[in-house]
């Protein structure tokens, strides 16, 4: 029977090398049952690594990590048998029919055909995929896959749930239906762990978030919590047609003092206030005329891009 | 926004046992198979029934038995058609699929891996695929046409079957282990031009081993598809083997036993991140 505030994953100084290059550089943290928790950061920021790591399939080079209080190294198999994995790249079977893919995968878990048949159909139900499940993976669409892997995952009704950027690649309206079944998960209190680095999506599911930066962990709390500490709240953007990364660092030099912090982006500069008319006020009163400005609340994107100096757009590149 | 029934709840079981694990891994190859068996009736049944026809009755008829051992041609060749059944089978079930099972094409290993199944699991459920389930129906279906061309001279015959899985048991885990190591799909051809091919040509089906020339019997002894073929040939046609028959099939597990430590290391290594 679940407990109250029980702690699902736990890592203190988790670390895992590759040769030289050390992915994960000694994180802490704990997730909790019923929580959405988000891994948040670049490429490379080694939030896949650390999935592996509590997906026991990577086995980690140091510190030390428990996964439903078992320890990945020895209880590989029964934490496996308890967690649901949804992988960036899907790893369905192409040859198989939409239906069959659930029950080939709940045959690995030892779940009982007749069970297995039922448990299918619910789930293609529960991800609107029902008129497709007769189908080959191969015509469906992208985010349809998608929807099929989630289905997947929840074929072993798991403690914890594992999503690796679960909507990366996919169109707006598929992704708004990727986050429909994903919040309904949610709502249930089905616990879920997720890396993304679409800041709207951590913002949209994550009750709370650790933010990553080459391998390790530089901020954690809930979004709001980030928002509040570590920036402003309301952010001023300024575009200047026709002006770019070394000109714009030219224009935040002539922004200085205006604001609590002024950050200058290859397209635009941001410029960080408690106060936006006061903020567009003295942009004025100095002369200033960007192309256009806008003013908005602040959001993770301000977070990370204020802790890395680096906005997360730039490295999907 | 559109609702739908949160998922209820099923038990999964508990973390399988060996034998357990890799029967849930075998059926998943089972239920690719009822997609693809068709399109493997070719190579599995009628391609050793043209070679019957064109090689062992039409080229037959212009060989004297005497350079045979004594049996027709089509009695030569019918036991190593049986056993080169089980090769062929592999070269359709542990090239490709196995290299695709990584990543590319599908990476059904990948997802097999995070479930309850270890590495080994996946391997022995490929294995029990395309050793036991795959090479016993076709070679069975095969022997069995083949009977109706009269090329069985012993009520052993049957026992070519058998002869058959453990030629099939031998090659299987090395090329999974080959498979499994390759990053590149441009040298899965390599497989068939330098292991499934010489292999079938050069194992004494199609003329008897000696005929080859001296430096390279070490490859015919080498070969799998010999030590099952001798084994074979003495079942339906009572030649004595080359070898007493225990040689042989201690030769044949040998093999077996080696690649599979081998093909073990190897997926292990691959799908450890």
């Amino acid at each position: 029977m679940p407990v109250e505030n029980e702690i699902l994953v736990r890592a203190r100084d988790l670390r895992k090398r590759y040769g030289d290059n050390e992915a994960v550089r000694g994180v802490d943290f704990e997730i909790q049952r019923g929580e959405a928790f988000g891994f948040l950061g670049a490429n490379g920021a080694g939030k896949s690594t650390t999935m592996r790591m509590i997906g026991c399939v990577s086995e980690p080079s140091g510190g030390e990590l428990e996964v439903f209080g078992l320890d990945p190294h020895t209880d590989g198999p029964a934490i496996r048998a308890r967690l649901g994995v949804v992988p960036q790249d899907n790893t369905l079977d192409n040859m198989l029919t939409v239906f069959e893919n659930l029950t080939v995968y709940a045959g690995y878990f030892g779940i009982k055909r007749k069970a297995a048949k039922a448990k299918a159909a619910e789930l293609l139900e529960f991800v609107q995929l029902t008129p497709r499940s007769g189908d080959k993976v191969n015509d469906l669409s992208g985010g349809m896959r998608r929807r099929l892997a989630i289905a997947r995952s929840l074929i072993n009704a798991p403690d914890l749930v594992i999503l690796d950027e679960p909507t990366t690649g996919l169109d707006p309206q598929a992704r708004h239906l990727v986050w429909e079944r994903l919040f309904q998960l949610k709502q249930e209190g089905v616990s879920i762990l997720l890396t993304t680095h679409y800041m709207d999506e951590a913002e949209q599911l994550c009750d709370r978030l650790v933010v990553m930066d080459e391998g390790r962990i530089i901020a954690a709390g809930s979004p709001r919590e980030l928002i509040d500490t570590y920036v402003t709240k309301e952010v001023v953007e300024l575009r200047f047609a026709g002006r770019h990364t070394t000109e714009l660092a030219e224009v935040a030099l002539g922004l200085s003092g205006i604001g609590a912090q002024i950050e200058p982006l290859p397209d635009r500069v941001l410029i960080y206030t408690d106060d936006a008319d006061d903020t567009t006020a003295a942009i004025d009163a100095r002369g200033i005329r960007p192309t256009s400005v806008l003013d908005r609340r602040a959001t993770l994107e301000d977070v990370f891009l204020r802790l890395t100096g680096r906005a997360l757009v730039e490295e999907e590149a | 926004m559109t609702t739908a029934a949160a998922p209820s709840t099923v038990t999964a079981s508990a973390p399988p046992g060996y034998p357990a694990a890799a029967w849930r891994a075998f059926l998943l190859q089972l239920a690719l198979y009822r997609h693809i068996w068709h399109g493997t009736l070719f190579s599995s049944v009628l391609l050793p029934i043209l070679y019957m026809v064109s090689i062992g009755i039409g080229v037959g008829s212009y060989i004297d038995p005497a350079a045979t051992g004594g049996i027709t041609y089509a009695e030569f060749i019918a036991p190593g058609l049986v056993c080169s059944v089980a090769v062929m089978m592999l070269g359709n079930d542990m090239v490709y699929p196995v290299f695709g099972g990584y990543e590319e094409w599908g990476g059904t290993y990948l997802a097999q891996r995070a479930t309850p199944l270890r590495p080994v699991d996946i391997l022995n459920g490929h294995l029990i695929y395309a050793v036991g389930f795959r090479p016993l129906t076709a070679c069975t279906v095969v022997a069995v046409v083949l009977a109706f061309f009269g090329v069985y001279t012993s009520p052993w015959a049957p026992l070519a079957v058998a002869a058959s899985a453990f030629v099939s048991i031998a090659i299987a885990p090395w090329l999974f282990a080959w498979c499994s190591s390759l990053k590149n799909d441009a040298m899965l051809n390599s497989v068939f031009r330098f292991a499934i091919m010489p292999i079938t040509l050069f194992s004494g089906v199609f003329f008897p081993a000696e005929q080859m020339p001296g430096f390279l019997q070490p490859l015919v002894w080498a070969s799998p598809l010999w030590h099952g073929t001798e084994l074979a040939r003495a079942a339906t046609a009572d030649v004595a083997p080359a070898l007493p028959p225990a040689a042989h099939l201690a030769y044949l597990v040998a093999l077996a036993v080696g690649g599979w430590f081998v093909a073990k290391r190897v997926i292990a290594r691959r799908l450890s991140f």
